[in-house]
């Protein structure tokens, strides 16, 4: 399953590209469009895993973009092997992974590129796409069953 | 020869394809290209022409705008009719050789879809790309809409390479709002579009091996100064031919260009000088004013290079109050149009009162709206006899209202 | 001046969909104007795309306008988005959506009293059972030719044709059978 803690942190993906709200006139926009990454001191920054982290505002994590997508991958724990392929080749950082395991997806930065499953290696895939709203127990349910190879 | 192209008589065509339309009937012999939005669709649909056989010139792949101007300039010293296209930080990189190109008098066309300028990164239209290139020596056109931009592409080779100019050309659109926008254009057929154009004619060619020739020499103090001069003459006496060709032209498609456009001038007390698809949105406001009473024109250098001070005089001397709106940051000054439109006025007897807005950059939206209010302003400072608000302002600007400079000059 | 706003997604064909229009209306004789404001927006994002249609030459350049129609070609979009924006007394929307008109307008409170100015249609169905793929952007067309009453549906189908010359006849049969449908089917 899924580590769902991971997956619904306070400020990732809190605010919408499209939400045009808060927009600030020229005497408070950033000098030289300097954007920090983080709030207050971030010191220690890189012995802090992401949840613990005080991601700012103009930060991409506390973006969402979400909305961009049609379909979704869903992962299957049961399948996968924690080979990290996915995790190597996501080009939006949307593998939630720790110690080398597999948690699941970032829906909040997945664009749904469909590149993770691609490039699954095992049989049947632990990454599929389905419709945007299809609930992860009803994904489950319509996994394949492993391919036999041809002789 | 090349394959025919199909063409209506009425096209739907944004001013990128209507620009790789023009370069496609003035068979030009060499493009070198380094694609960047939203300048790309001309050199992509440019290289479809040349792949499809509709084109029997070279389309030259090179890894730089630098390298590719570099390339229209080895090309046209050649003795062949060269092109390219760029926006923005690809004409940025390209200026050290524009230099290059006007310094040896070649008749180079450079379609350029204007862009703001980085840093903050932005793709979309503003005129510092269109500025950074006044001083470089080429002629400026500049093309309000997709019909304009085809025209002037066309105009462009036949001014550039009469053996009177001998200077590259550049033709101006607004990134997005010209060069992705779709609008009827009305195309020449082939052979009447290559005939106004014509032959490319040679001159000093470098494949000539009757008369061998060496193009860049160098030149201290003893002989720059004379060549910059006679540039500098020649192009400021283009605007004899310039004017010409649009009569030719005029002659042909019916559409009549001259180097200052004026619109509802004849009685108008209020203007905005403009530059791009800014004139036509104000043209709508102008309209929406006289029926409100207010005696508003608008006036539109056709041509920012030469600069026509002499036509720009002429038609806003009668005015009261004039606003210059300039389309790119101006770095610590009054913008660049509101600068040479002043001059020009600082020599007519009646001197009417001129601002400066800066405005839409990074494609900050324009309205009918905005362009009435500005007008509105111009009837104020006239019934004061003099300007009643900042010198420059800014018009669209998020934020507390900025602006420099004050007079009390009746 | 007829003007039209676009609620789109990147990939949709709302760009493609406003310049085809914008190519049959000029067929009629029309001045017609078709832009979209996208540049590093990526397939998904959320995208709106325009057009003028006038008598006379357009000149307003600005992406501002009062439209005379909204045309929601995302079903997602009638929601999340601020397709009211800048709307006009008259302003007719058409919208895509699987739902009946009375669930869609309950998940819209903006369009709360403009009932009778909403029509729907499910231009996702129509595009994936007539062109195999979502591609919503040409039912759309013929829902807009059968509320604007702009046009005729067969003149609109042959001009239509010779816009699609170069694609393959499936291609083409499929966007004729999409638009068709849609003209029937929105309300």
């Amino acid at each position: 399953m899924q580590d769902l803690r991971l997956l619904a942190q306070a400020k990732r993906g809190q605010r919408g590209l499209e939400n045009k709200s808060g927009l600030v006139g020229w005497d408070e926009v950033t000098q030289g469009t300097v954007l920090p990454s983080f709030e207050g001191d971030a010191t220690n920054i890189a012995n802090l895993k992401s949840e613990e982290r005080a991601y700012s505002n103009f930060n991409s994590y506390t973006a969402t973009v979400a909305s961009w997508r049609v379909k979704k991958p869903v992962f299957n724990r049961d399948i996968c092997i924690d080979c990290q392929n996915c995790w190597v080749w996501c080009p939006d950082s949307s593998i939630l992974s720790r110690d080398k395991q597999m948690l699941g997806i970032d829906y909040d930065h997945c664009k749904g590129c469909e590149v993770c499953v691609e490039v699954c290696p095992t049989n049947p895939k632990s990454l599929l796409m389905f419709g945007e709203y299809t609930e992860l127990e009803e994904a489950l349910a319509q996994w394949p069953e492993k391919k036999k190879k041809e002789k | 020869m090349a394959e025919k192209f199909d063409l209506q008589e009425r096209e739907v065509w944004d001013g990128n394809y209507a620009a790789s339309q023009a370069l496609r009937q003035a068979q030009v012999d060499v493009v070198a290209a380094y694609p960047i939005t939203p300048s790309t669709p001309i050199v992509e649909n440019y290289g479809s022409y040349v792949a499809n056989g509709y084109i029997d010139g070279e389309f030259v792949m090179v890894e730089s705008e630098h390298a590719a101007m570099s390339g229209c300039v080895g090309a046209s010293a050649a003795g062949g009719r060269v092109a390219t296209a760029t926006s923005s930080q690809g004409f940025a990189l390209m200026t050290e050789v524009l230099y290059q190109a006007s310094g040896m008098r070649l008749p180079i066309v450079l379609t350029v879809v204007n862009r703001a300028l980085a840093s903050p990164l932005n793709v979309r239209g503003d005129h510092s790309d269109m500025y950074l290139g006044r001083d470089s020596g080429w002629i400026q056109l500049d093309a309000f809409n997709a019909q304009e931009a085809y025209d002037m592409t066309l105009c462009a080779f036949k001014i550039g390479e009469n053996h009177s100019v001998r200077l590259p050309v550049m033709v101006h659109q607004d990134g997005f709002i010209t060069s992705h926008t779709a609008q009827n254009v009305y195309p020449l057929p082939d052979e009447v579009a290559y005939n106004f154009v014509g032959d490319f004619q040679p001159l000093d060619d470098m494949l000539d091996f009757s008369r061998p020739v060496t193009y860049g020499a160098q030149t201290e103090e003893d002989w720059h100064f004379e060549h910059k001069a006679r540039q500098h003459k020649a192009i400021i006496d283009s605007r004899a031919v310039i004017e010409e060709v649009f009569a030719e032209f005029e002659k042909l498609s019916g559409r009549k260009y001259k180097r200052v456009e004026s619109y509802m001038m004849e009685d108008a007390e209020v203007a905005i000088v403009a530059l791009g698809t800014t004139v036509e949105t104000a043209i709508v406001a102008a309209r929406e004013l006289r029926e409100e009473g207010i005696k508003a024109g608008i006036v539109a250098p056709r041509c920012f290079r030469p600069f026509p001070y002499d036509a720009i005089r002429e038609a806003l001397e009668n005015t009261k109050s004039v606003a210059v709106l300039d389309r790119s940051s101006p770095g610590g000054a009054m913008g660049a149009l509101f600068n040479e439109v002043s001059a020009a006025l600082y020599t007519t007897a009646n001197r009417p009162l001129v601002t400066n807005f800066i405005y839409g950059l990074g494609g900050r939206d324009f309205s009918v709206a905005e362009a009435k209010r500005i007008l509105k302003e111009q009837k104020a400072h006239a019934e004061a006899g003099h300007i009643t608000t900042d010198i420059q302002q800014f018009s669209g600007l998020r934020g507390p209202k900025l602006g420099f400079f004050q007079t009390k000059r009746g | 001046m007829t003007e039209i706003r676009w609620h789109s997604r990147a990939g949709q064909g709302a760009v493609t969909g406003a310049k085809s229009l914008g190519d049959v209306v000029a067929t009629t004789g029309k001045e017609v104007q078709a832009f979209a404001l996208y540049g590093s927006a990526k397939r998904g994002a959320a995208l709106r795309a325009y057009n003028r249609i006038d008598d006379e030459q357009i000149l307003n350049h600005a992406k501002f306008m009062n439209p005379d129609f909204v045309l929601v070609i995302d079903p997602a979009l009638a929601f999340t988005d601020n397709i009211t924006e800048h709307e006009a007394e008259h302003t007719k929307y058409i919208i895509t959506t699987h739902l009946s008109k009375e669930e869609l307008l309950a998940g819209i409170p903006a369009l709360a009293g403009k009932e009778e100015r909403v029509y729907i249609v499910d231009c996702v169905q129509i595009s994936l059972d007539t062109i195999g793929r979502s591609i919503p952007n040409a039912p759309m067309l013929g829902a807009f030719v059968k509320i604007s009453g702009m046009f005729e549906l067969d003149y609109f189908l042959d001009n239509m044709k010779r816009v699609l010359a170069k694609f393959p006849q499936k291609i083409i049969d499929g966007n004729m059978n999409a638009i068709t449908r849609a003209y029937n089917e929105v309300k």
